[in-house]
C-alpha cells in the first residue's frame, strides 16, 4: 500500500506520546522508561514512531515536501517497533509500523536513497547477501560440519543460516555451534550452502519492497526444491521474514517453521536434547525486535473502517516468541535468568535494524550501550539472546565500552550444557 | 522581527541537532488535534523548534525571542491543541531534553523534577520509597510539572493527592524577559519544601486555577508534594494493559458501588469523603467504560433502546473506590466503614478483587492512571461539555442536564452513542469539591460530527451559565470573553499580569489571556439569544 493508503492512520495520531514510552503499566523505573532509540537519541518529536506519521501526514496534505533532512529522520529509526506496541496499547485505528514501512517505501519510490542502503541492495542484487560477499562462498561457514546438503540430499530439516551468520567470521563459530547442537539430537539436518540467499527481509524494511518479494519468490522456490518439511533458521530477522512477511505478501513456504528457539525447547521437551551440564551464570535475556514482537504472524489485511476492525486482525505484538528461549534458558542446570525492565512486546531494541548499522553506525552502537546498561543494572553476568545481528553488535558495544559483560547466543549456552562445548572468552567454542 | 538572525542564534547556543525549521519537523508541533474542534486540526506552524537542556538555556532562548520580536510557546509532553502556537511568529520550546527527577526527599515527602519526567516514571521511583504522586487522569504520558504549573490538575487519586497546583511546592520559572524567579522558600533558603514562603509565593499569579498555559513563562523546575504509598514498591505484572495479570497486593482494597438514585449516591459520597478511608475515587459511568473496553460492540447496539436503559438505569449511580491501608486490620476498618456507607443509602458493594482479570486490568488504570488513551477506541476522538470543579452534589446534579443534552445529539447521529452518559465526575480532598467533566465522543471524519461541535459546545456553555457553574475551557479567548464579565472580569487582571510580567510579549498569551468573538453564523438564531440572554442576567 502507498503512503496516502495510510491517510486514515496517520490522521488518527492524537499525539499522546505514548509510542514514546514502556508500556505504562510496566513502567518501573525513571532510567528504562523510554521505548524509542531514535527519538530518545535525537529528541525532536519528529524522531518517534508519532513525528515520523505526523512527516507523512504533512507530505501526503500537500504541506511539506520529501528532501533529505526528511529521509534521513526518516532513515534514523531502526523499525523495531516499540513504539507500535506502544501505540497499540490504545489505538485499534492506527498501524504505525505499516506507516513507518510505507514511508520508507516512499522515499525509494521518490529517489530519495541512502548511499550505504544502496550499496547493501546493490550488493544483494549482485550476491544474493547484504554484504556484497561472493555467493558461491556462502557455505564456507559449515565446512566438515556433519550436515546434508539439501540440495540433493533431502534431509527431513533444513537450516537457514541467513546472511550474518554466513559471512561473519566473528560469529562463525556459534553457527556452527548451532549445527553441531542440532545433530547432536539426531536432527535430520541439512543446509543450502551456495544455493542459500538473503531472506529478502533487510530490503523489505529498507524500502525497497519490489525487490524484497524477488527475494521471497526466489526462497519459495529454493526451499521448495530442496523437499524439507521443517525449516529452522538461527537469525531472527530471517524468521520475522518467513512468519511474518512473507505471509503479508502471499508467499507460501510450504514447511513447518521454526526459530531455532523454539525448535530448541521442542527438541528438549521430546527428551532428544539433553541439557545436563551445569553453566552456572546469572543470565539477563535480550529479546531480538524480529523475534519478539516483529515475528508475530501476518493477521490479514483489513479493508474498511480499522476502527471496527475485529480485535483479532490487530497485530500487538503479544505473539511473538517470548517463551521458547527462556524455557530453555531456564532448562539448561545453573543458568539463574534476571530479567531487564524492558523485555517481550516492549523490549529495547539492540540498534541493528532498519539499516541504522549501515547507515548510522554510532546511532546503531549507542542504541546498543543504552541496553548494555540495562543488562548492567539487573547484575547479571551474561546477556543472552539469539540473533546474530543482536549478538554482534552487543559485543562490538561491551568492547567499545569496556562493559564487564558476557554476551553469548542461546545456542552457545545450550550446547555447553549439552556437552558439546566449552565457554571461552564470551563464546562457545 | 529577524526570524533568520534568531535561528542562527539559537543554533550557536543549542548546537544544530537541538533546533529546526524544517516544514515537516515543524508541522509534528503544528498537528494538534487533540481538543481542537477546528476541522482542520492543524494549528499554526512555529518558525522553529528549539530543545533546550538548562534553566540557562531557557533563559537564553526567551531573551532571543525577545530581541528578535518573536514569540516562545513551551510545553512538556505536548499533548492537546493548547500546546501550538496561535501566532505566525512563534518559536516552539520542547523541553524534553530536560528530563531528570533531581530529588526524591523520602523523609519530607517531595520530588524536584524537571518538564519532561512523565507521572509513570516519578510514580515508579517515589513507589520504591514508599511515596506516591498525584497523576492527572490524561494519564501518566503526562509530565507532572505541567499540570502543577501550567495547565488543570484533576486526577483519580484527587480524594486522597488532591489537584496539581495545590501540591506545588518551590518552584524555578524563567519570566517571559529571561529572569529567573524562584518561589516559595526556594526563593528564601534555596530549600524546596515550601510553595508559599518563607519567600516569594505568588501562587496565584502564576498558576491561578487553570494555569496560564505557558502564557507567563516557562517553569523549569519544580517541587511536588508526596503522599504516602503503602502498596508494593514495585508492581508485578504480566501484560501491558486490557491483558494484564496480577496478585491482588496485600491490603490493597477495590469496590464498585451501585446506589439507587442520585441523592443517595450524592449523599454516600459526602460521608465516604468524612469518613476519609478511599485512596481514589471516581463515579464510574458504565457507558464509558463499555464504549472504550468494547467499542466494537458498542456501536453495534447503539440505539438498541432495551438494552441502553438497562445498562443505564442499573449503572447510572457506581462509585469505584479503591483503598490503599497501612496494615491489613487499616483495610478491614476502611471496608467496614464502606460497606455501613453504602448499606446506609440502600446500595451495594462489590469487591473487584474477588474478580482477578477485572482487578487486574483495573488497577494500574486507578492507580496510574493508565487508561484514558483508550477513549480514542470509540471513534477517534472526544471533547468535553463546558464546566469543572463546584461542590459534589451540583455535579451530580450537572451530570444529568449534560445527559440530556447529549441524548439529544446521540438520537441525531450527531455524536457516537455512549448511553448519554459519561463523566469524568472525581471529587477532591475528601469531597470538598468535586470535578465533573461529560464527556462525549465522535468521529472527526464524519462530517455530520464535526458539524454538530459548535452547537453541542453553545448548548452546554448556556447551560453552565444558566447554572452558575465554573467553566471548565476559560482558556478558548472567546469563552473567556464571554463568562470574564460573569466573574469579577477576570480577563482584565490577566491582561494586567501579562503586560507586567510580559513588556514585549514574548510569551505565545492567546490561551491565558487573548479575547476573542464566537462565530455564531451557522447558529440556530434561538441558541445564540438565550446565550446572550443568561450572560445579559449573570453579569456582575
Ligand atoms: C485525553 C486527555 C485527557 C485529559 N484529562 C485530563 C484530566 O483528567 N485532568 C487534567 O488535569 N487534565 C486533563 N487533560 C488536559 C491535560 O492536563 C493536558 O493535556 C496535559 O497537561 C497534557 O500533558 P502535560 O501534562 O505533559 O502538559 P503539556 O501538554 O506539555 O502542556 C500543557 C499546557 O501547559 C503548558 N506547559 C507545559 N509545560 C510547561 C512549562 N514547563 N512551562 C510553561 N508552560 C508549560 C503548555 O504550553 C500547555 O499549554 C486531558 C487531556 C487529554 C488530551
Ligand atoms: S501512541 Fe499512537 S496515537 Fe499516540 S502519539 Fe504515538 S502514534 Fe500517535
Ligand atoms: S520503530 Fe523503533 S526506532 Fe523507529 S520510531 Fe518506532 S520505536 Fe522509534
Amino acid at each position: 500500500m502507498a503512503l496516502q493508503d495510510y491517510l486514515r492512520d496517520m490522521e488518527g495520531c492524537s499525539r499522546c506520546s505514548s509510542c514514546k514510552w514502556v508500556p505504562f503499566n510496566q513502567v518501573k523505573s525513571w532510567r528504562f522508561a523510554k521505548n524509542c532509540p531514535s527519538v530518545t537519541r535525537h529528541n525532536l518529536h519528529a524522531f518517534s514512531g508519532s513525528g515520523k506519521m505526523i512527516m507523512g501526514l504533512s507530505m501526503v496534505s500537500g504541506r511539506s515536501e520529501l528532501n533529505d533532512t526528511v529521509t534521513e529522520i526518516i532513515y534514523r529509526c531502526q523499525l523495531c517497533g516499540a513504539c507500535d506496541t506502544a501505540c497499540k496499547v490504545y489505538r485499534d485505528d492506527i498501524d504505525l509500523m505499516d506507516v513507518l514501512l510505507a514511508l520508507r517505501a516512499h522515499c525509494v519510490e521518490q529517489g530519495q536513497l541512502i548511499p550505504e542502503h544502496m550499496l547493501t541492495i546493490d550488493a544483494l542484487k549482485r550476491e544474493d547477501n547484504v554484504f556484497g560477499e561472493p555467493k558461491a562462498r556462502r557455505g564456507d561457514w559449515a565446512e566438515g560440519l556433519d550436515v546434508k546438503d539439501a540440495v540433493g540430499e533431502k534431509p527431513q530439516v533444513l537450516f537457514h543460516a541467513g546472511c550474518r551468520y554466513s559471512y561473519d567470521p566473528d560469529l562463525r563459530e556459534t553457527v556452527r555451534g548451532a549445527v553441531r547442537l542440532l545433530r547432536s539430537a539426531g536432527v535430520d539436518l541439512g543446509i543450502a550452502g551456495a544455493d542459500e540467499a538473503c531472506c529478502g527481509g533487510r530490503a523489505f524494511e529498507l524500502g525497497y519492497q519490489g525487490e524484497s518479494e524477488n527475494f521471497a519468490d526466489d526462497m519459495v522456490s529454493r526451499v521448495k526444491a530442496t523437499g524439507a518439511s521443517v525449516l529452522v533458521t538461527a537469525c531472527s530477522d530471517c524468521y520475522a521474514a518467513f512468519n511474518y512477511l512473507y505471509p503479508r505478501m502471499g508467499k507460501e513456504l510450504g514447511v513447518e517453521l521454526y526459530h531455532i528457539t523454539q525448535y530448541l525447547e521442542k527438541l528438549a521437551g521430546e527428551g532428544r536434547l539433553r541439557l545436563r551440564q551445569r553453566v552456572p551464570k546469572l543470565v539477563t535475556w535480550h529479546d531480538p525486535c524480529h523475534l519478539g514482537r516483529k515475528s508475530e504472524p501476518f493477521t490479514g489485511e483489513w479493508k474498511g473502517d480499522k476502527l471496527l476492525r475485529p480485535v483479532t486482525m490487530k497485530r500487538t505484538g503479544k505473539k511473538g516468541v517470548y517463551d521458547a528461549p527462556r524455557n530453555v534458558l531456564k532448562s539448561i542446570p545453573g543458568i539463574e535468568l534476571v530479567e531487564m525492565e524492558r523485555i517481550k512486546g516492549y523490549a529495547w531494541c539492540c540498534g541493528a535494524g532498519g539499516g541504522v548499522l549501515e547507515a548510522f553506525p554510532e546511532f546503531a552502537a549507542w542504541t546498543a550501550a543504552e541496553r548494555i546498561e540495562e543488562a548492567l543494572a539487573t547484575g547479571a553476568e551474561a546477556l543472552v539472546t539469539s540473533c546474530p545481528w543482536c549478538l554482534r553488535i552487543f559485543r562490538d558495544a561491551v568492547e567499545e565500552t569496556g562493559a564487564l559483560l558476557e554476551v553469548y547466543d542461546l545456542t552457545e549456552l545450550a550446547l555447553v550444557s549439552a556437552g558439546e562445548g566449552v565457554l571461552a572468552g564470551g563464546a562457545a567454542r | 522581527m529577524s526570524v533568520e538572525e534568531a535561528r542562527r542564534e539559537f543554533v550557536e547556543l543549542l548546537g544544530e541537532e537541538n533546533v529546526s525549521w524544517e516544514p515537516a519537523v515543524l508541522d509534528c508541533y503544528a498537528w494538534q488535534p487533540t481538543f481542537n474542534d477546528d476541522p482542520d486540526r492543524w494549528v499554526k506552524r512555529p518558525v522553529a523548534v528549539v530543545l533546550p537542556s538548562s534553566t540557562e538555556e531557557v533563559q537564553e532562548v526567551v531573551r532571543i525571542c525577545n530581541r528578535h520580536g518573536l514569540r516562545f510557546k513551551s510545553f512538556s509532553t505536548g499533548w492537546g491543541a493548547w500546546n501550538g502556537p496561535t501566532f505566525d511568529n512563534v518559536v516552539q520550546v520542547d523541553l524534553r531534553r530536560m528530563d531528570r527527577i533531581v530529588e526524591i526527599d523520602a523523609k519530607n515527602m517531595y520530588a524536584v523534577i524537571e518538564p519532561y519526567v512523565n507521572g509513570a516514571q516519578l510514580q515508579a521511583e517515589a513507589m520504591k520509597v514508599g511515596l506516591n504522586t498525584h497523576i492527572i487522569g490524561a494519564g501518566p504520558n503526562c509530565s507532572p510539572l505541567a499540570s502543577a504549573t501550567s495547565g488543570w490538575g484533576v486526577g483519580h487519586d484527587s480524594i486522597y493527592m488532591s489537584y496539581s497546583a495545590r501540591n506545588l511546592l518551590g518552584v524555578e520559572w524563567v519570566l517571559p524577559d529571561g529572569e529567573v524567579l524562584r518561589l516559595g522558600t526556594l526563593g528564601s533558603s534555596g530549600e524546596w519544601f515550601n510553595g508559599d514562603g518563607p519567600g516569594p509565593s505568588l501562587r496565584g499569579i502564576m498558576r491561578g486555577s487553570c494555569g496560564a498555559l505557558s502564557g507567563l513563562g516557562i517553569f523549569t523546575r519544580c517541587a511536588l508534594k508526596l503522599y504516602n504509598w503503602p502498596g508494593p514498591p514495585e508492581m508485578e505484572i504480566d501484560g501491558i494493559m486490557l491483558d494484564a495479570k496480577m496478585e491482588v497486593p496485600e491490603n490493597i482494597g477495590y469496590y464498585m458501588c451501585f446506589f439507587p438514585d442520585r441523592k443517595a449516591f450524592s449523599d454516600a459520597m459526602y460521608k465516604l469523603g468524612e469518613a476519609e478511608i478511599a485512596y481514589n475515587a471516581l463515579a464510574t459511568s458504565f457507558g464509558g467504560y463499555f464504549d472504550i473496553l468494547t467499542p466494537r460492540l458498542f456501536r453495534k447496539i447503539e440505539h438498541a433502546d432495551s438494552i441502553r436503559s438497562m445498562i443505564v438505569n442499573t449503572f447510572k449511580y457506581t462509585l469505584a473506590i479503591l483503598f490503599a491501608a497501612n496494615s491489613a486490620r487499616e483495610l478491614a476498618y476502611q471496608e467496614k466503614v464502606l460497606h455501613a456507607i453504602v448499606r446506609e443509602h440502600g446500595g451495594f458493594a462489590m469487591d473487584v478483587t474477588r474478580i482477578k482479570d477485572f482487578f487486574s486490568m483495573l488497577f494500574m488504570s486507578f492507580v496510574r492512571a493508565t487508561i484514558p488513551a483508550l477513549v480514542f477506541r470509540m471513534g477517534g476522538s472526544f471533547s468535553t461539555a463546558l464546566d469543572r470543579n463546584d461542590a459534589l452534589d451540583s455535579q451530580a446534579a450537572w451530570r444529568e442536564v449534560v445527559r440530556e443534552i447529549k441524548e439529544g445529539y446521540i438520537r441525531k447521529g450527531q455524536i457516537l452513542d455512549d448511553l448519554a452518559d459519561n463523566p469524568y465526575f472525581v471529587p477532591y480532598e475528601n469531597n470538598t469539591w468535586c470535578h465533573c467533566e461529560v464527556v462525549y465522543q465522535y468521529d472527526p471524519r464524519d462530517p455530520k460530527h464535526r458539524e454538530a461541535l459548535e452547537p453541542i459546545f453553545l448548548d452546554v456553555t448556556i447551560a453552565a451559565i444558566e447554572r452558575c457553574m465554573e467553566p471548565l475551557f476559560t482558556s478558548d479567548p472567546r469563552v473567556r470573553r464571554l463568562i470574564s464579565p460573569l466573574a469579577g472580569n477576570f480577563s482584565k487582571y490577566q491582561q494586567a499580569i501579562s503586560r507586567g510580567l510580559d513588556p514585549k510579549q514574548a510569551a505565545d498569551n492567546t490561551l491565558y489571556s487573548a479575547e476573542a468573538d464566537f462565530d455564531f453564523s451557522g447558529i440556530d438564531p434561538q441558541r445564540v439569544r438565550r446565550l446572550q440572554e443568561v450572560v445579559e442576567q449573570r453579569r456582575w
